[in-house]
């Protein structure tokens, strides 16, 4: 990060974004030409070196983007369902190799042989129709269940529309900042996104900080193989995601709300953009937004394919057209955050809690699951399950429910469930049984809730291939700014290559290399990758350590 | 209680006094000294950036209790907590971490590698790992990389690049040039150059800082500055412009091989530009002047120091009896030691009997003395370049910062990216114009009615400090109605510059808490020098901006030494210390000190020098390190004065235009060859120490003037810095508590008390002078373009390029005459389409005095209508066009507005 920088991609701000103008320019021909990058450098007055760095960071950016058509989804869903040799092969058909890419991942976790062609995703059997899907415009159509276990569901209910946020907007209006928060810290709301921190603290602290200008900033880089709960909050729920960003910039003080949506969810890019254009039809998007005086403004910033900008500093970083390198903290976005200005950074499912929790009160929403863990959690589940969907699931609720009376039991053998996406726990069936979803519960048995997607590993899918990988994932999505991450995950990644040739894993060397990344790593990419490892170890040492 | 003084944490179970905020690394180095902990990533002058985690210690809420893994770089100090610096765990981790590193950086390189020089291999070998340990089979790598060795002087080798992001982080924090960047992701993480297009090709301005900051050497020079075998390092000061950057220079026998900048340095913080880094193999040169020589039947001859001495001596006896002192000048050296400078004016003024004595100031920045002492008292910087951490707003008027004082510019660059408000008057839309919130783009020529407009917006709108007007300053009343009366749209005519901007900048510069102006040769080189100057003075006046931290008025002074140069009584109007020689009791404190009778009259200034020589009136000149011919202005009627004269004198380094027509040349010595002191333009003076011998054939130029002046009969004990320093202390009086000790490692700012007490803000409480004085003046159209502007409709302002010195007779000599290799002539697209010039073709520009041809650089900088060039090569001799329009008051000539007419080139060079 570099402080410099930031301050100048600020003097345009969000207005005239850098980071949006790397991106459109790369729609073309799939990479920003080197004149393009060379006249934005001097727009924005930084060195050639900036925006030619930044862009070869993305997945979407990069030159060897130049000219791909199509994208074959390499999610960890998607590649234990075995789905992909038969995707790639069919789109070869139709196009050269060249022109063929890679995702991760599409969040069609559901059905698999995910793919991308012409900006849309699609899955399921899709694939078969790929000649029908390139000559006409057949939309990428899914199938996936909903379903709560609660009465008055918090995240999947009936939607919010442009309307019914305008009614909440007034009653919140008019119950004023301080209540707001009050009902907030009532439900004792912990972040959605795999921190578990406190919404209210980080709203009040980002309140307290005095500044002439500040950002709310919707984490909308949902990139955990496994997961799209906040892919559906995005296409069947937007106006209760765009709502509780307002409402944190009523309270906060901040008059501009930026989603940052990855690319790879281009559908939830244009339901999104539906709504805010919906609200700035009837005055709730803009200047004086219903009357009252309260200016705020929503953009959305569409990402380029980097997992690492779910970090919030690297997203911070990502909008501000830098490269998005972790940075160091303190200071916190609340504190020093986009622009250098205090920003609060919240995940899309953390958001969409807020219209409910001011309809029905903090207390009525932590009065659902457990003391610590309150509310509800969307919890994605794989296409291995009978019932492959995404539940609201009240926290405290026993997995073994969820995997049975929800997913409806799995269709074939599954030895573990992968829980939280890549940076999760591994868990062994046997011990479904002994979880229940709540952050504590994961904790206290050696795993992580984190974001709540569910990834199946069969039966017969060697544990050694899945760290693998793991280890691949985090190699490829480093941001390569830590050395534990950076050169620890490509050893690791090698290490378990090499033990399917035959070469057996030195344990005492892995299990540095798991403390090295774990302890020493800048963030939780590198940080959180050895307990997924860890727990395989421990639960499939004989199919690992031979 | 979160009281400061109570705030304590343990290191290794023993209690220690937390200072605010600080990270756990800050707090271990207090406490255990300069490497507590290993690291990669972190350097003196870096922000902490947390990537290589070798710096992690365990940290515990208890004692021995539950630690957390923490990198202290950027971790701060948690209150009562307790710090553990090298348990098992963290031992561990830091060789679990270098193993990694090892794992892509070559071993055979690890083995020569030089653990003094490469603080990886230092790291490692600290924690017991090599290569040879390394447990994880052969994997990906990076060792293949290619070598950058296409630059004059940056090389790369990024097989040994560890990704530490020091480089890029020195080239964006300390330089701001941000030409290195990571390219790709991950693992796969390259530093690269611009557009991925090596240090060459570009926009690296060689500063050298990305070198210095490298740990492994992955990122050099040619002369490898931090991993060569150093024998003896000296520190000194640079001796280029008048930053006054400290350097340490690296010898092994007797030969410079490398430079680099002390970090502990309070003026440049372990950074210096290419100039003073890499620009010293002029030292050396083949071409160095190195016997005395003396000109007989237009033929240099070389001959010894006894009859080169005997000579000059005998025709200096035989002017001074037959036509008396005043017929005797010297043009003394800014880029002389105070030490030098003192002994020549002494001397000219002592043994010769005259006040002709002059120096470089008087082509520079003469108007800036003159007029801040006539604003002020004092002709020199109100504040010190670190005020710019506690400034709001700087206003940046005729300065290229950026080119011509590197290190400042780097300053003020890195403050406007971080939102200081920036303000910047210049005919040219330099590299700070690009930064500043308003840029004045005016007319040439036209600063005084531009500085009148900012006045008249600021007692228009009434954001004036009334305050400080009625208890410090004098004359604001005749003032305010002179600038009232004023017709702002004749103004905004004159300029160029939109009313209403001028007017925004005015009131932001007013209303900024603490706002601090930063001026150059682009003020001072103008027929109205003198006054732009005092009303850059009435603008810190009006605005209260004179006497603490954040403002002031600070002249950037263009040559290493030419503040000091003026200290010591480099002036035909002042003795040493700024005394007035005309007064009696000067005179006779002088007469006193000196011991011999003082001249009354004021002396020749440099101009006068040379009309006198053409008259006949002048019969020797003396000129030390000053190439007049190529640099001042109306190069044909400086010649034709040098030539008139009966004995001209040059004492040099090397064979310059201007010792081409000297009777006699002597050959004096460097920078890296002598010992004495620098004053920056920040007052503060620096101890230069020698590095090396004179090269042989060469003396020190003070001990050359001390030999005639015992020739001559004035009894001058042999040059030695330190007791010449003694002298001067005792009759400069703002030298008074300096001594050569007391001047330390980062020198002393004067006026320096009796017991040695310096000073970096001056007129505190009250001006030299008493009150802060007002002084208005009418915009006047210089001389130039009243006579020659309708034959000669386009105006050429000269300036600098980065890469150049002056003359360049030292940087032409160096590696640098490879990055830039001529002047050019910038010219707005539109002028050269209307004159059908193409970029690179020759253009023949012509004026009152006569034409050069010189090549086309169609640019932006200019507006259509001016023109901008620069006199850094003999081949092209630009002065030759210059006018020699003088300002009213100082006589420094006016580079800065020549009327020209262009052509494209029908000479010998048109298909160059």
């Amino acid at each position: 990060m570099s402080e410099n920088l930031r301050k100048l991609s600020g003097r345009k701000g969000l207005d005239n974004n850098l980071f949006e103008q790397l991106v459109n320019s790369s729609k073309a021909e799939g990479t920003p030409t080197d004149e393009k990058l060379k006249d934005l450098a001097w727009e924005y007055l930084m060195g050639n070196a900036n925006t030619y760095g930044a862009g070869s960071f993305y997945d979407f950016l990069k030159k060897e983007n130049k000219g791909k058509k199509a994208y074959v989804c390499n999610g960890s869903a998607c590649l234990v369902a075995d789905t992909q040799e038969k995707v790639t092969e069919t789109l070869a058909k139709n196009f050269s190799k060249d022109e063929i890419g890679e995702m991760c991942c599409m969040g069609r976790c559901h059905e698999n042989s995910a793919f991308n062609v012409r900006g849309r995703n699609y899955s399921g059997m899709a694939i078969n129709n790929l000649k029908k899907i390139l000559s006409s415009e057949v939309s990428g159509l899914e199938k996936y269940n909903v379903a709560a276990n609660v009465s008055n569901p918090v995240l999947t209910g009936t939607p919010l529309n442009a309307e019914s946020f305008k009614a909440l907007f007034v009653k919140a209006d008019a119950m004023g900042v301080k209540n707001i928060l009050n009902e907030i810290d009532n439900a004792n709301v912990r972040g959605r996104g795999g921190a578990g921190f406190s919404m209210g603290f980080k709203w009040e602290s980002c309140r307290i900080t005095e500044s002439d200008q500040k950002f709310i900033v919707c984490n909308a880089d949902e990139g955990d193989p496994g997961a799209y709960s906040d892919r559906y909050l995005l296409e069947v729920q937007p106006y209760s995601v765009l709502f509780g960003i307002m409402m944190a910039g009523l309270v906060v003080g901040a008059d501009r709300g930026v989603v940052y949506l990855r690319a790879e969810y281009s559908e939830a890019i244009n339901i999104t953009q539906l709504a805010i254009d919906e609200l700035t039809r009837i005055g709730m998007n803009g200047t004086n937004i219903g009357g009252t005086g309260f200016d705020f403004t929503f953009k959305i910033i569409e990402g380029a394919g980097a997992y690492v900008c779910g970090e919030e500093t690297a997203l911070l970083s990502s909008i501000e057209g830098q490269r998005p390198e972790v940075r160091v903290r303190p200071p916190y976005p609340t504190q020093e955050g986009l622009f250098g200005k205090p920003t609060i950074v919240n995940n899309v499912e953390t958001l969409a809690t807020v219209p409910w929790i001011l309809e029905n009160g903090g207390e009525a929403y932590a009065n659902f699951g457990t003391q610590k863990s309150t509310g509800t959690k969307l919890v994605c589940l794989d296409s291995f399950f009978n019932k492959p969907g995404m539940y609201e699931i009240e926290m405290g609720t026993p997995l073994s429910t969820i995997v049975e009376e929800f997913g409806g039991g799995f269709k074939s053998e599954v030895k573990a469930l992968h829980i939280g996406g890549p940076l999760g726990g591994i868990i062994p069936t046997h011990k479904i049984s002994d979880l229940e979803l709540d952050f504590e519960s994961f904790q206290k048995q050696g795993f992580l809730l984190g974001h709540a997607s569910v990834v199946s590993i069969p039966k017969e899918f060697s544990m050694v291939k899945y760290i693998e990988h793991l280890f691949e994932f985090t190699a490829v999505e480093s941001c390569g700014k830590c050395f534990p991450c950076s050169i620890g995950s490509v050893r690791g990644k090698e290490m378990f290559a090499n033990a399917q040739q035959g070469e057996p894993i030195n344990q005492e060397l892995l299990d540095d290399l798991l403390e090295t990344m774990e302890i020493g790593s800048l963030c939780a990419l590198g940080g959180g990758l050895p307990l997924g490892v860890k727990n395989a170890l421990q639960y499939f040492k004989e199919e690992i350590i031979k | 209680m979160n009281n400061e003084q109570s705030k304590i944490a343990y290191i290794n179970n023993e209690p220690f006094k937390v200072q605010g905020d600080e990270t756990i690394l800050h707090f271990l180095k207090r406490y255990m000294g300069d490497n507590p902990v290993p690291t990669l990533c972190d350097a003196p002058n870096l922000k902490p950036f947390g990537s290589c985690r070798v710096c992690s210690v365990e940290v515990a809420l208890e004692q021995d209790g539950l630690t957390k893994v923490q990198a202290s770089c950027h971790t701060p100090v948690m209150a009562d907590s307790f710090i553990y610096t090298h348990t098992h765990k963290i031992e561990k981790l830091r060789k679990n971490i270098v193993e990694l590193v090892l794992t892509d950086y070559p071993a055979d390189k690890f083995e020569t590698d030089n653990p003094n020089t490469n603080e990886l291999k230092k790291v490692a070998l600290d924690l017991n790992i090599t290569p040879d340990d390394v447990r994880y089979a052969p994997g990906a790598n990076h060792l293949n990389r290619s070598v950058d060795e296409d630059h004059s002087y940056m090389r790369s080798d990024l097989a040994a690049c560890i990704n530490c992001y020091r480089c890029i982080r020195a080239c964006d924090e300390v330089q701001g040039e941000m030409v290195l960047t990571m390219a790709g992701r991950g693992f796969e993480n390259t530093v690269i150059m611009g557009m991925n297009e090596g240090f060459k090709n570009s926009d690296c301005v060689s500063c050298g800082a990305c070198s210095q900051a490298c740990p492994t050497g992955a990122i050099t020079d040619v002369f490898n500055s931090k991993t060569n075998e150093v024998v003896e390092t000296t520190r000194t000061i640079c001796t280029y412009c008048g930053v006054g950057c400290n350097l340490d220079v690296a010898v092994k026998d007797n030969e410079v091989i490398s430079i680099t900048a002390p970090y502990d340095a309070e003026v440049n913080q372990g950074h210096t530009c290419l100039k003073g880094r890499y620009a010293f193999k002029f030292y050396n040169h083949p071409e160095r002047l190195r016997s005395p020589l003396i000109k007989r039947n237009g033929k240099f001859k070389e001959v010894s120091w006894e009859e080169v001495y005997d000579f000059i001596v005998d025709k200096l006896t035989t002017i001074k009896s037959e036509n008396g002192p005043d017929a005797i000048a010297g043009i003394s050296s800014a880029r002389c030691t105070n030490e030098e400078n003192y002994l020549m004016q002494k001397f000219i003024r002592a043994v010769v009997g005259t006040n002709n004595i002059d120096g470089c100031a008087r082509v520079c920045h003469s108007p800036t003395a003159l007029g801040m002492q006539r604003a002020f008292g004092t002709g020199a910087a109100t504040n010190s370049i670190i005020d710019l951490n506690y400034t709001n707003c700087m206003l940046v008027i005729g300065a290229n910062p950026t080119a011509a004082h590197p290190v400042t510019g780097a300053k003020l660059k890195q403050a406007a990216m971080k939102g200081t408000t920036l303000i910047v008057v210049d005919p040219r839309e330099t590299v700070l114009a690009r930064y500043a919130d308003y840029h004045l783009q005016l007319r040439p020529g036209t600063n005084v009615a531009l500085l009148n407009m900012m006045l008249y917006y600021i007692i228009k709108e009434n954001v004036q400090d009334d305050d400080f007007i009625d208890n410090r300053t004098e004359g604001f009343e005749d003032f305010k109605s002179q600038i009232l009366a004023l017709d702002m749209d004749k103004m905004a005519e004159i300029t160029g510059v939109d009313k209403d901007l001028v007017r925004n900048a005015a009131v932001a510069y007013a209303k900024a808490k603490n706002a601090m102006s930063f001026h150059g040769l682009g003020v001072t080189e103008h027929s109205q020098g003198t006054f732009t100057v005092q009303l850059i003075a009435d603008l810190a006046l009006i605005t209260g901006n004179i006497g603490r931290r954040g403002v002031g008025v600070n002249p950037l002074r263009g040559q290493n030494n030419v503040q000091g140069s003026a200290d010591m009584g480099v002036q035909p109007h002042q003795g040493a210390g700024y005394l007035d020689i005309t007064q009696e009791e000067v005179q006779n404190i002088y007469t006193d000190f000196y011991k011999v009778e003082m001249p009354k009259e004021v002396g020749y200034k440099i101009p006068e020098m040379f009309d006198a020589a053409l008259e006949g009136k002048l019969k020797a000149l003396w000129i030390i390190g000053e190439d007049v011919v190529q640099t001042d202005p109306n190069t044909t009627k400086v010649k034709k004065a040098l030539n008139s004269l009966d004995l001209f004198i040059v004492q040099e380094l090397f064979m310059t235009e201007t010792a081409m027509l000297a009777d006699v040349v002597l050959p004096g010595a460097s920078f890296l060859e002598k010992s004495g002191t620098f004053t920056n333009g920040e007052r503060r003076v620096q101890r230069v120490n020698a590095t090396v011998l004179p090269i042989e054939g060469t003396k020190v130029d003070g001990q050359i003037i001390i030999d005639v002046m015992n020739r001559m009969g004035y009894a001058q004990p042999a040059y030695n810095a330190k007791e010449m320093l003694e002298e001067i202390s005792q009759i400069v009086p703002f030298f008074k508590g300096i001594t050569w000790e007391r001047l330390g490692t980062n020198g002393l700012q004067w006026p320096v008390a009796e017991d040695g007490s310096d000073t970096e803000i001056i007129h505190l409480e009250e001006f030299k002078r008493g009150k802060g004085k007002f002084s208005y003046f009418d915009w006047k159209e210089t001389e130039e373009i009243i006579e020659n502007g309708e034959k000669y409709p386009y105006i050429i302002t000269t300036n600098r390029e980065l890469e150049h010195y002056n003359c360049g007779a030292m940087t032409r000599r160096t590696g640098n005459v490879d990055i830039i290799t001529e002047d050019v002539l910038l010219i707005n697209a539109q002028d050269a389409a209307d004159k059908n010039i193409k970029e690179g073709e020759m253009v023949c520009v012509t004026s009152a005095r006569g034409k050069v041809d010189i090549k086309a650089k169609i640019s932006k900088e200019v507006k259509p209508g001016v023109m901008s060039t620069t006199f850094h090569f003999p081949e092209i001799m630009v002065n030759l066009i210059t006018s020699d329009v003088h300002d009213s008051e100082a006589k420094c000539p006016e580079y800065k507005v020549v009327a020209v007419n262009i052509r494209k080139s029908k000479g010998k060079f048109a298909n160059a």
